[in-house]
């Protein structure tokens, strides 16, 4: 546990300092402070400036993690300085659990930043604390969580331009798969065509469960249940990743 | 002492599988101990293999009777790899706490590491970042970590590669003071004059075999370590020629 703490607040302190880190960070805040002049000129509904202050948030969030996700790890296989921590008494499975949770930790500060943003933009606008956009913000960062965990379980076996592809690509079929199932019932198809509609469903995360963005403007039925089954597929799913992960970086050759 | 018995190496799978270390022996109770040989031989996958880094596909190498693979092994044991990567935006004095803290009950004060820094002659660019190292200046880091948690045993792969002959004299007397120390050092090199001043004793290995283990003077038998080294290589070789 000591282990994986030292190379979690390690991996922090390493991202905090890269120049791509602290780019995407200030455009994702000029985004949001772009929607705080918008808001006042074009936007002048607060349930538009929540839904596209949420946006923003989540894109930048998604370009983060993708980013992170695919990179850090790899980059430490590939260029040995792994050589440094793993002929030390750390298991390789202590490393790759430190890397996940200082990614993710890197990403929920880069998510707090960018709250505090949302919040002054809701509130130039007219709005009070809103709760529900910081409960949005947080499902995002369940999303975001389940993407680096992909993304390193990829950058067990591949290199970082394929990882960021595979994690690119999960990220799409993610929103497609949630309403593959009933699509397909709805256009009539059945048999193996069927069965592998739902193999897609049940085998790409569903990432629609993670999206409570539209709550300025749609109504969400109890947030918080939304949340408490997104964080139990989330964990689910991470578990899942991570377990194959540490079963493949322990069999790779480094 | 070191124990590597029936070691064997082999990479890929199928039709791409290659064999690096072939049915290696060797017991190692000598402090410094030279291992020779040309780029490919498996003096690296050999240190890689003691140091837990790779998993033998069969023998068993053992440090003191333990598994060098073991946490316990690797708690008595420095390592600095071939060509060391460090992480670029860190500094010398950053990266050399985080590679203490990764041993258990390791508190080290910055003193103590300074300590390190300057037994490695990097003290003075302790707090510049790495990315600011010369190729030098990495090497001298690379040695000054493999030393944070005192170890008994040092392997120390090429450790002397882009030193300038400042550097590989410190260096060299560095090692001549651990060994003072009672620490074991176990050396991969090829450069051949730097094996004849520091070690006690030297392996020569081609293509995954053992071919010499022994002190350097009977190995040179009065004659030059490079004259010797090269006609054990090419004896090696004309012998396997003739089996064909």
């Amino acid at each position: 546990m000591r282990n994986i703490l030292t190379i979690a607040l390690h991996t922090v302190k390493l991202e905090i300092r890269d120049r791509v880190w602290i780019a995407l960070l200030a455009f994702a805040l000029g985004y949001v402070g772009l929607m705080l002049f918008l808001s006042q000129l074009v936007l002048r509904e607060l349930p538009m400036v929540n839904a596209f202050a949420l946006l923003g948030v989540y894109f930048f969030n998604v370009i983060i993690a993708i980013f992170l996700g695919t990179t850090l790890f790899y980059r430490d296989v590939e260029r040995k300085t792994v050589y440094f921590v793993l002929a030390k008494p750390v298991s390789r499975r202590e490393f790759l659990l430190g890397k996940f949770f200082g990614l993710c930790a890197a990403v929920f500060l880069t998510s707090a930043v960018l709250a505090g943003a949302y919040l002054i933009v809701i509130a130039a606008a007219g709005g009070g604390f809103g709760a529900l956009g910081l409960l949005a913000i947080l499902m995002q960062f369940l999303e975001m969580s389940l993407f680096i965990a992909f993304a390193i379980f990829v950058s067990t076996f591949s290199s970082s331009l394929l990882s960021v592809m595979y994690t690119s690509a999960v990220f799409f079929l993610g929103y497609l798969v949630s309403s593959l199932v009933s699509d397909a019932r709805r256009a009539g198809i059945t048999g193996i065509r069927y069965i592998l509609v739902n193999v897609l469903y049940y085998a790409f995360p569903n990432l629609a469960k993670f999206n409570i963005r539209d709550i300025g403007v749609h109504y969400v039925a109890d947030p918080w249940l939304s949340f408490g089954l997104a964080f139990a597929y989330a964990a689910a799913y991470i578990i899942l990743l991570l377990f194959a992960a540490i079963w493949i970086f322990e069999k790779k050759e480094i | 002492m070191l124990s590597l018995s029936h070691v064997t190496k082999v990479y890929g799978k199928r039709k791409k599988r290659r064999l690096a270390v072939d049915d290696f022996s060797l017991d190692i109770e000598t402090p410094v101990f030279g291992f020779l040989g040309q780029n490919g031989a498996g003096k690296t996958t050999i240190i890689k293999m003691i140091t837990g880094l790779l998993a033998a596909t069969s023998g068993t190498i053992l440090m003191d009777g333990v598994p060098s693979e073991s946490a316990a092994s690797k708690r008595r044991m420095g390592f600095m790899p071939e060509t060391p990567y460090f992480y670029e935006r860190m500094t010398g004095l950053e990266f050399m706490r985080f590679c203490a803290q990764l041993f258990p009950k390791n508190s080290r004060t910055d003193d103590e590491l300074g300590r390190f820094l300057k037994r490695a002659g990097i003290y003075e660019a302790r707090n510049y970042e790495i990315r600011t190292y010369s190729k030098g200046m990495r090497q001298r880091l690379g040695f000054a970590q493999s030393l944070v948690n005192d170890p008994d045993y040092l392997f120390l792969d090429e450790p002397l590669d882009g030193l300038d002959p400042i550097g590989r004299h410190d260096l060299k007397q560095s090692m001549l003071a651990l060994k003072a120390e009672g620490r074991k050092i176990f050396l991969n090199t090829h450069i051949l004059y730097d094996v004849e001043e520091v070690c006690d004793e030297v392996g020569v290995i081609h293509e995954g075999k053992l071919l010499y283990a022994g002190p350097v003077a009977n190995f040179c038998n009065g004659r030059p370590l490079e004259e010797r080294f090269v006609a054990t290589v090419q004896e090696y070789e004309q012998k396997k020629a003739k089996e064909q």
